[in-house]
């Protein structure tokens, strides 16, 4: 075995590990709630059983000698004879979590020396797993060839001049039919050693009708050399078709009175098979005389009739087994089909995927310049061939970022552990609800929003519900409920973590941020504005505000992760009700269907799926929007952004003008352009840290032509629009 | 696997291709016996014999030795690899007495 | 031609590791992740031995074997069930729905590879 293949073999068995011991910790918090849950237990059974298994195989002895016991203690729960607990759930949470650690410990330096502190942590479990366990615990070990060996006496007088083993073999009729072939066997021993003698004895086989050609007939008769070899690895070789074939062995220089007995023992005509064994070398004719000479001795005794039927006893042996009926046949079950779903996935290294991802990227980049040209040269044909490409770079490219899609429900299930874990610490009763984890979004993003998430479920399980007194006292239920939800909406992904909590309190919220110096006595701030004040970075509330204490430790640390993925957070609350924490993000971070507009000489770029409408500016607007913020859209006000203004755009103003108008997070805002230049498909290149406090602009793009697009930062821009529109207002 | 059959001048000329394991064992017995009964003598033709069990084995046991209960003469002609292997390892060539290659010694 | 071993158990990394063994020493090596993926991919392929775990998700090993012992392409096939000496009984269970060879868990790849040649050499 090569090194790479076991290293990726390995790598497997790691990811593996972390799987089944995510479905070992899932199935352990389902049993809280319903401890006779069978599926459950074969579950939690089985991840155990199979990282033992795998682990054995890569000889991983310090998980396999720790799991061999978890195992052990499963096994006698779902045979029913230790009572699922809270105490045994929770001794058993720890030593899933104890296995992680092994396996972690591994992944993160194969050759690792065992931790003392992880031992003393395993011992510890070990002895309270002790009550749990059978009298006695098979100990693992890798071979144990358990088998009687008969010792070889040091042999004086009438011992046989052969130094060869001498092998008896009668098959039974069911060999066959039990998939087991006699050959095989053969062939193994003579791997194992050398087969300098063979007679092959039909003798059992009944002519033509009565011969099963299912059944099994044969005998052998078998000198055997081999180097090394004990009886143990002879009867070993057999130990399939122990129950199946009789088998005797006699070793080298064995005395004359075993073969006697041998002879006697074995169906065939004595004198017959004397005759074989002269013949095939175990004996020689005088060895044989004796042997027979002892026999008639023997005879004269009372054991005769037994021994003579001792080939009786072989064909019984050969009764047919019992047909088993197959009446588990349709009891498979069939709710859990998703685990089977293994076997069509295919594991992929996330940076060969990034690199598609890249590739796909430049494609787009590539086929936007060979569509200008193509259209350059007004070439039909080509122009056409080029229409065809487009299309089908398109289409790669949605399959691409799709095949980087994954369902959110495997970061959220993360939390019923965690929820069951903080509530038991701070003595509270919370309940977890989790809602569209089916819901899909770039891998990327998944692998980043877990810290944020974690964040605002701790503190909505600190700060956000109250105690159950306080609960019980509001006419709430006594048990919080947190809840983490996720849907899709116009392009962007939506990850709630709400609370049945107490709410947020505004007045206090604002004057915390008024002492703070983050906002002024007269700022006019709407519910939203004031809430979202607790993520700003010097909103510290290390002084009780009631339930909201604490809430602002770290929270602009949530903020940043998001904002770092292009998102935005929002908060709502009702007080005394509940907070809901809204996570808008992108879908994916690398390639999305723009929007490209072009102001003076520059392009720019939005997301199609934020836009709502454009509207053509006529002459008179244009006067009378000139010095405002806002127009009159159907008889509602829509503040917009001139973007000439806001990039200061130098040049003559252009001969018209258009408003774009787009939405996110249900606020709605124009954008005023010179040109709409339509649809674009749009590889996001991050901008560089120089232009990191560059407001209003998300990154850039590369165009056809070469030329560089900047990407707009929706979600400010909004913001700016509103807020400048209310200035203006409330001048 | 297939078995073909075809008597010329008191020769049955069996020729067994493919498989010749426990999966077809009833099959070949059910064609081989009666093949006896074709010809004075029987010749089986096991160059297309691709795999050879212990069931298969005991076949070629049954026919000889049913052919020289009716006192008729049977052959193993061409013998495959997989067939050779077999009739080596448990030293049977000798007992159909046919003329094999025996890349094995055996005193 | 190289003789044809069918792999089924859950673990992905002991399919892995048991099939570069098995592929190392000559054999041609198809998978199956539980008994239920195994029993839809056994079509009438020629299969010289299958080697299967107890405890798999969707359809056990024993319900399995019980399964392809109906099947005529595949009832005199031999089977390797992969025990663990805790679970004696599975054994016998094992026996009685026809996989009479056993190697039990944790194995070493060569042990699998012993097992394989007592019933099929490459």
């Amino acid at each position: 075995m090569s090194n790479t293949e076991f290293d990726q073999a390995l790598q497997t068995f790691f990811m593996e590990s972390r799987e089944l011991l995510e479905a070992m910790e899932e199935s352990l918090l389902g049993l809280e709630s319903s401890p006779d849950d069978d599926d459950a237990i074969n579950a939690i059974f089985r991840a155990a059983h199979t990282i033992k298994g795998s682990g054995g195989l890569f000889g991983l002895d310090g998980i396999v000698s720790f799991t061999h016991v978890v195992e052990n203690v499963l096994d006698r729960v779902r045979g029913g004879h230790v009572q699922v607990n809270g105490e045994l759930i929770a001794l058993l949470l720890s030593c899933r979590d104890h296995i992680g650690m092994l396996v972690e410990q591994i992944a993160a330096d194969p050759a690792a020396r065992p931790d003392k502190e992880l031992e003393s942590v395993g011992n510890m479990l070990l002895e309270q797993l002790k009550s749990y366990q059978t009298g006695v615990t098979h100990p693992v070990c890798s071979t144990a060839p358990a088998s009687s060996c008969t010792e070889i006496l040091p042999q004086t007088g009438n011992t046989v001049e052969s130094d060869m083993w001498h092998i008896s073999l009668r098959f039974g009729q069911d060999v066959l039919r039990n998939g087991m072939d006699p050959l095989a066997f053969i062939r193994y021993l003579d791997n194992m050693g050398k087969i300098v003698h063979i007679l092959t004895l039909p003798d059992a086989m009944p002519f033509s009708l009565e011969m099963d050609p299912e059944s099994c007939y044969l005998g052998f008769e078998i000198d055997f050399q081999g180097d090394g070899v004990d009886k143990a690895a002879i009867e070993e070789v057999f130990e399939f078709v122990r129950e199946d074939c009789s088998i005797r062995i006699l070793p080298p220089h064995s005395r004359i009175e075993e073969y006697t007995q041998l002879i006697n023992e074995l169906p065939e005509n004595n004198i017959a098979l004397g005759e074989l064994l002269v013949n095939c070398g175990s004996l020689t004719r005088k060895e044989l005389e004796q042997a027979l000479h002892l026999q008639e001795t023997l005879r004269s005794g009372s054991r005769a009739e037994e021994t003579s039927k001792l080939g009786n006893i072989l064909v019984e042996q050969g009764v047919v087994q019992p047909e088993l009926i197959d009446a588990a046949l349709g009891k498979q079950k069939t709710a859990k089909e998703n685990k089977s779903q293994e076997s069509k996935l295919i594991r992929i290294q996330a940076d060969k995927l990034d690199q598609l991802i890249n590739l796909v990227g430049e494609m787009v980049i590539a086929g936007a310049a060979t569509s200008l040209i193509a259209l350059r040269t007004q070439d039909a044909a080509l122009h056409e061939a080029t229409s065809t490409l487009s299309r089908l770079v398109e289409e790669i490219r949605d399959s691409a970022l799709q095949l980087r899609m994954v369902q959110i429900g495997e970061t959220f299930s993360r939390f019923n552990r965690v929820v069951r874990d903080v509530s038991r610490e701070i003595g509270k009763d919370i309940g977890l609800n989790i809602l569209g984890a089916e819901t899909e979004l770039d891998k990327s993003v998944v692998e980043k929003i877990g810290d944020p998430l974690m964040h605002l479920v701790r503190n909505s399980m600190d700060h956000g519900i109250e105690t159950a007194e306080i609960r019980l006292q509001r006419g709430k239920p006594a048990k919080g409920t947190l809840r983490l939800n996720a849907y899709h909406e116009s392009g962007s992904i939506v990850v709630e973590v709400g609370d049945d909590g107490g709410g947020l309190n505004r007045a206090r919220i604002f004057a915390k941020a008024l002492e703070k110096g983050l906002v002024t006595a007269n700022q006019v701030l709407s519910d939203q504005e004031v809430y979202g004040l607790i993520f700003e970075a010097g909103f510290s509330t290390a002084e009780a505000v009631t339930n909201l204490s604490g809430r602002g430790v770290g929270m602009d640390v949530v903020r940043r992760n998001i904002e770092a993925l292009r998102g935005t957070v929002q908060i709502d609350s009702i007080e005394g009700a509940g907070t809901t924490v809204k996570i808008r993000l992108p879908l994916t971070l690398a390639i999305i269907d723009g929007f490209l507009m072009g102001v003076g000489s520059s392009s720019y770029v939005v997301p199609l799926d934020m836009v709502m409408e454009c509207i053509e500016l006529n002459e008179a607007e244009r006067q009378e929007t000139r010095d405002s913020h806002y127009i009159n859209l159907r008889g509602t006000i829509l503040p917009f952004i001139r973007l000439r203004d806001q990039f200061r755009e130098r040049g003559k103003p252009a001969r018209c003008e258009n408003i774009v108008v787009v939405q996110y997070a249900g606020l709605r805002a124009g954008l005023v352009v010179d040109e709409l230049m339509g649809e674009f498909q749009t590889v996001i290149k991050p901008l560089g840290k120089l232009f990191a406090n560059l407001k209003g602009i998300g990154g850039s793009t590369i165009l056809g032509s070469g030329e560089v697009a900047l990407i707009l930062d929706v979600p400010t821009l909004i913001q700016r629009a509103i807020a400048l529109e209310s200035r203006v207002l409330n001048c | 696997m297939t078995i073909s059959i075809a008597t010329s001048n008191g020769v049955c000329h069996v020729n067994v291709t493919g498989e010749m394991t426990i999966y077809h064992a009833a099959e070949i017995k059910a064609e081989l016996l009666p093949c006896l009964e074709l010809g004075a003598e029987l010749e089986i033709n096991l160059s297309e014999v691709s795999e050879m069990d212990t069931a298969g084995f005991q076949l070629l046991l049954l026919t000889k030795r049913a052919a020289l209960a009716a006192n008729k003469s049977m052959r193993l002609v061409a013998h495959s690899p997989a067939t050779l292997e077999v009739l080596d390892l448990l030293n049977m060539a000798s007992y159909f007495g046919d003329p094999v290659m025996m890349p094995r010694t055996v005193h | 031609m190289a003789k044809t071993i069918m792999v089924v158990d859950d673990s992905a990394s002991l399919r892995q590791v048991v099939g570069i063994a098995l592929r190392g020493a000559g054999y041609d090596v198809i998978e199956g992740c539980d008994g239920r993926d195994a029993l839809a991919k056994l079509t009438g392929q020629k299969v010289h031995l299958v080697i299967s775990d107890v405890n798999m998700p969707n359809m056990d090993g024993i319900t399995f074997v019980k399964n392809l012992k109906q099947l005529p392409a595949y009832k005199f096939t031999p089977v390797i069930m992969l025990t663990t000496e805790s679970q004696e009984g599975k054994k016998q269970e094992g026996q009685a729905a026809g996989a009479k060879a056993w190697v039990v868990k944790p194995f070493q790849p060569a042990q699998m590879l012993a097992a394989v040649a007592k019933l099929v050499m490459p």
